[in-house]
């Protein structure tokens, strides 16, 4: 394997080109996918998709350039990026069901995310991110529904509540390691689950139904978003908002990624016993991933509930869990880009092989199995630590 | 507390015998089903003990037995109980066959893997096999009829009717765990999977064919996992796509609180997760709908005491 030469940096204008090209592309195909009907198209898209991969892992200066434009010019490819995500909903026009596709995936990376802090960075399991999301989701939504509490002050008061039951899950985490922890928490997902469904004030297998949609400014998400004379329908209103949150996930990882805390959490991966004798306090750092976890998986789990306006237990299942954590192996742990890439593809591909929706399942339990078969460390893999030592 | 002799009175006596009743029944109901758990949960040790993997798995290749058995009765048309027997007999073999399959085709790659590839592997592997089932059997997502391989009352304990169902568990998991443990103990491959579980590279280098060792490891503990299945579906009197998910819990917590790789750890395991089940349905108001909630609650505070489970040996931990 060549190493790139770091001096080969893109001059401005070739970065601002790729960098504007790759996103452009990229938006392309999600719309592609999106509008893309019949099995033959998917599987078109799908092939392309695959070709794409093998192009990156062929020449991984690709790759390397990628990461190097956007080095360059930060600036434009974040301003690049916002202009793509806020102008998608006006190409999708008055689709509703690619919007509703979309907030979910949306909300889904949200909790990829979330549950890539730990099993990405600290490799540590988490069958609960489910449940922290159910708690999200019904906190905010019994405050809303029993108080008449704002959506916005049950974003906090929900997110809340959810650390404090990541906290717990994670104090075992300080005696458990690997299977058992994996137990412990596969046990309190199954434990939150079941408690909501027989607990009365959950309304049982029921669940809450007219969770009232949120409003700002008196402008309430259930009217449809007029900007600049167009009309988006009621769904951009979730859009934005789900985006706004998954760019709160993303710089949230990004920095906890280039932290002490990130460190210590990669360190913990490479060996916990090692990372003990270097001073890292381990239990502290395991539960703090943890906590984490659960704070942002409660953000899209309030979200959800005021975007679908009725959730009952059986959307916080452990196949919940289960199905984040493929978004995360699948997407690359502990490689924000691909986590986010493998939530939407997990999420979008098996809507739309409508002719497979029975087969769902079966199709996450093989892509599963192959993946970590075949590719192990997902299509992004991790890329090592820039301690800027080319600079 | 009363002094004994109020409660011995002639008014109250017929009260204490009800409870008397109501405990003993509730014993007979621990025993069968902690039998099934432990049943269960050997599976799940037998495979960590030898492998170091976790067959998340193994509860759904377990309850594919039943539905192997239903398959065959029908394609018998199942006319005498011998047939039934046979069905019985061909659905456990051919579970113990499927063990032997998944281990070869994925299992077999994670066993040098990390902890977590493995188990997110198996859990995955459990959703195919419970997609397979439902989607492959006829009807699959519908609840099946599984009969009571046996009826009738054997005899009666001090007025309590004990089942031959419940004579049936208990004697066939005292003699399957009698046979397991005279097979690791004193046949040459049971030695051969004990020096296997002990060290493999060593073992290996001893002469020892690990492939055959996994082969028989897997193929005993699934068919172990099927008499289980079978059991379980003919106590439930149900068979339905998606008790593995189930019962790979409550197994695998029964093997994890008993210590993992431990055999009178799981059977242990297995009597105290269906102990809990049995006193949350009977002194627990709704504890039927809440006995998972109390189960699970167990697997945790276990796990946080003793890390290790109740007969684990402590990991030593190395860099």
């Amino acid at each position: 394997m060549e190493r790139p030469m770091p001096s080969g940096a893109p001059s401005v204008a070739t970065a601002s080109l790729f960098v504007v090209a790759s996103q452009l592309a990229g938006a392309v195909f999600l719309y592609l996918v999106l509008k893309a009907e019949g099995g033959w198209q998917v599987i078109g898209l799908l092939a392309l998709l695959g070709a794409g991969f093998f192009l990156l892992e062929k020449k991984p200066r690709i790759a390397d350039l990628a990461m190097a434009s956007m080095a360059r010019v930060p600036l434009l490819a974040v301003a690049m990026a916002a202009v793509v995500v806020l102008a998608f909903p006006f190409a999708v026009g008055s689709n509703t069901y690619m919007l509703h596709l979309l907030i979910v995936a949306q909300l889904y990376a949200v909790l990829a995310l979330a549950l890539n802090f730990q099993l990405g960075s600290a490799n540590i399991p988490n069958f609960a991110t489910g449940a922290s999301y159910g708690i999200g989701a019904y906190v905010s939504a019994l405050l809303a529904i029993n108080f008449g509490v704002s959506f916005w002050l049950t974003l906090p008061v929900a997110a809340l509540a959810a650390t404090l039951f990541g906290f717990l899950i994670g104090i075992p985490s300080m005696r458990t390691r690997d299977t058992y922890l994996a137990l412990v928490t596969i046990a309190f997902g199954v434990v939150v689950q079941q408690l909501l469904n027989n607990f009365d004030f959950t309304g049982g297998p029921n669940g809450l139904v007219g969770i009232p949609a949120p409003s700002l400014f008196g402008h309430s998400f259930a009217d449809p978003l007029v900007i600049f004379g167009h009309k988006l329908p009621s769904q951009a209103n979730f859009y934005y908002l789900a985006a706004a949150l998954v760019a709160v996930a993303i710089v949230t990882a990004r920095r906890l990624h280039g932290s002490r805390i990130g460190l210590a959490w990669n360190a913990l991966r490479a060996d916990e016993i090692a990372a003990r004798a270097q001073g890292i306090n381990v239990a502290w750092y395991k539960v703090l991933a943890f906590a984490v976890d659960a704070f942002l998986a409660a953000f899209a789990g309030t979200i959800y509930a005021f975007y679908v306006s009725y959730i009952s237990p059986d959307n916080f299942t452990f196949l919940v869990s289960v199905t984040i954590m493929t978004m995360v192996i699948v997407g690359g742990m502990d490689n924000i880009f691909g986590v986010i890439v493998g939530a939407f593809l997990l999420t979008i591909l098996p809507e739309k092989l409508r002719a497979f929706s029975d087969y769902r399942l079966l199709f996450f339990g093989i892509v599963i199995i192959g993946f970590l078969m075949i590719r192990p460390q997902g299509l992004f893999p991790q890329r090592m630590r820039d301690y800027g030592s080319h600079s | 507390m009363r002094a004994g002799g109020t409660l011995l009175m002639r008014p109250l006596q017929p009260e204490i015998w009800r409870m008397a009743e109501l405990l003993i029944q509730q014993m007979l109901n621990w025993i069968t089903l902690g039998c099934i758990y432990a049943l269960l949960a050997i599976g799940f040790s037998l495979i960590f003990g030898i492998l170091n993997v976790i067959h998340f798995s193994h509860g759904d290749v377990a309850m594919t037995a039943p539905f192997i058995c239903l398959a065959l009765a029908t394609f018998f048309g199942a006319t005498s109980p011998y047939w039934l027997v046979l069905a019985l007999v061909l659905a456990i073999l051919a579970v113990g066959l499927l063990g032997v399959v998944l281990d070869r085709v994925v299992i077999r790659q994670f066993r040098d893997a990390p902890a977590m590839m493995a188990l997110v592997a198996t859990v995955a592997l459990g959703i195919v096999i419970r997609e397979a089932i439902r989607h492959l059997y006829p009807e699959g997502s519908n609840p099946h009829a599984f009969p009571r391989l046996v009826s009738g009352v054997a005899f009666e304990v001090a007025g309590v009717p004990v089942n031959w169902f419940s004579v049936l568990v208990t004697v066939l998991t005292v003699a399957l765990i009698g046979l397991l443990f005279v097979f690791l103990r004193m046949t040459p491959l049971g030695l051969r999977i004990r020096a296997a579980s002990e060290d493999r590279v060593v073992a290996r280098m001893m002469g020892i064919r690990d492939g055959r060792v996994f082969r028989a490891t897997f193929f005993i503990a699934s068919a172990i996992g099927a008499v289980a299945g079978l059991l379980f579906a003919s106590y439930a009197g149900v068979t339905r796509f998606d008790f593995g998910i189930m019962a790979g819990l409550l197994g695998f917590s029964a093997a994890v609180i008993g210590g993992l790789g431990s055999m009178p750890g799981a059977i242990l395991g297995g009597l105290i997760i269906a102990g809990i089940e049995v006193l949350a349905q009977t002194f627990v108001p709704d504890g039927a709908s809440y006995r998972l909630v109390f189960v699970f609650l167990l697997v945790i505070a276990v796990l946080i005491f003793r890390p290790a489970g109740l007969l684990g040996r402590p990991v030593m931990e190395k860099v």
